[in-house]
């Protein structure tokens, strides 16, 4: 979580939130959310699990939408 | 009854002992989603509201303010952390309990430094976006 919140701070272009999952339960849902924490990169969802900055940020500047 | 054991209270009080610049934490309220089963009995809006109350107690550089359905929020409780009082689009969607407290209290130092903790590389390719970049990472207090 905190590397997202780092990339948020430190780029104006990026936002980034923490969604309590079992309090968004539908939301969780809608996101394919099996397992966390889950990345989701503007609505869509990409991976679940803590990776290192550098892939972090890789995938956060060009994520796979499918 | 505290939210903080005093262990925690001590520790907390530690973490954000040392921030660069104030940080404001908005504590967004409006209409809650219906949880899932066995957490219906939490009050998510009373307890998020006692903790950035506590925590803006333990630390000097840390204030909290309270809004009912601010613009731009539409999922409640939400906590804006925001540097120098500035949104700057770092959010906590939910109560932050558990081990998720960390994450907010981290969430908090990051935005009370000054010059960001990211590797020179990250920062760089994060400032050659050209477009808005949204990340949400679910999370879960266990």
């Amino acid at each position: 979580m905190l590397l997202a919140y780092r990339c948020a701070l430190a780029a104006p272009l990026v936002s980034a939130a923490a969604i309590e999952a079992t309090e968004f339960p539908a939301l969780a849902d809608q996101k394919d959310v099996w397992a966390v924490p889950k990345i989701v990169v503007d609505g869509v969802p990409q991976y679940e699990g803590a990776v290192h900055e550098r892939v972090f940020v890789q995938r956060l500047v060009a994520p796979v939408f499918e | 009854m505290t939210i903080f054991r005093p262990r925690e209270e001590e520790r907390v009080r530690e973490l954000l002992a040392d921030l660069e610049r104030p940080v404001e934490l908005l504590l967004a309220l409006g209409p809650e989603e219906t949880p899932l089963a066995g957490a219906r009995d939490i009050d998510f809006s009373g307890e998020a509201r006692r903790l950035v109350d506590e925590i803006a107690a333990l630390a000097p550089q840390v204030t909290a303010r309270i809004e009912q359905e601010p613009p731009g929020f539409e999922r409640f409780p939400a906590i804006s952390i925001r540097p120098d009082g500035e949104d700057v689009g770092v959010r906590y969607h939910g109560l932050p309990w558990g081990f998720e407290l960390s994450s907010l209290v981290g969430g908090i130092r990051e935005a009370g430094r000054v010059e960001s903790s990211l590797e020179p590389e990250s920062i760089e390719a994060l400032l050659a976006l050209d477009r808005p970049v949204t990340v949400d990472v679910f999370v879960t207090p266990t």
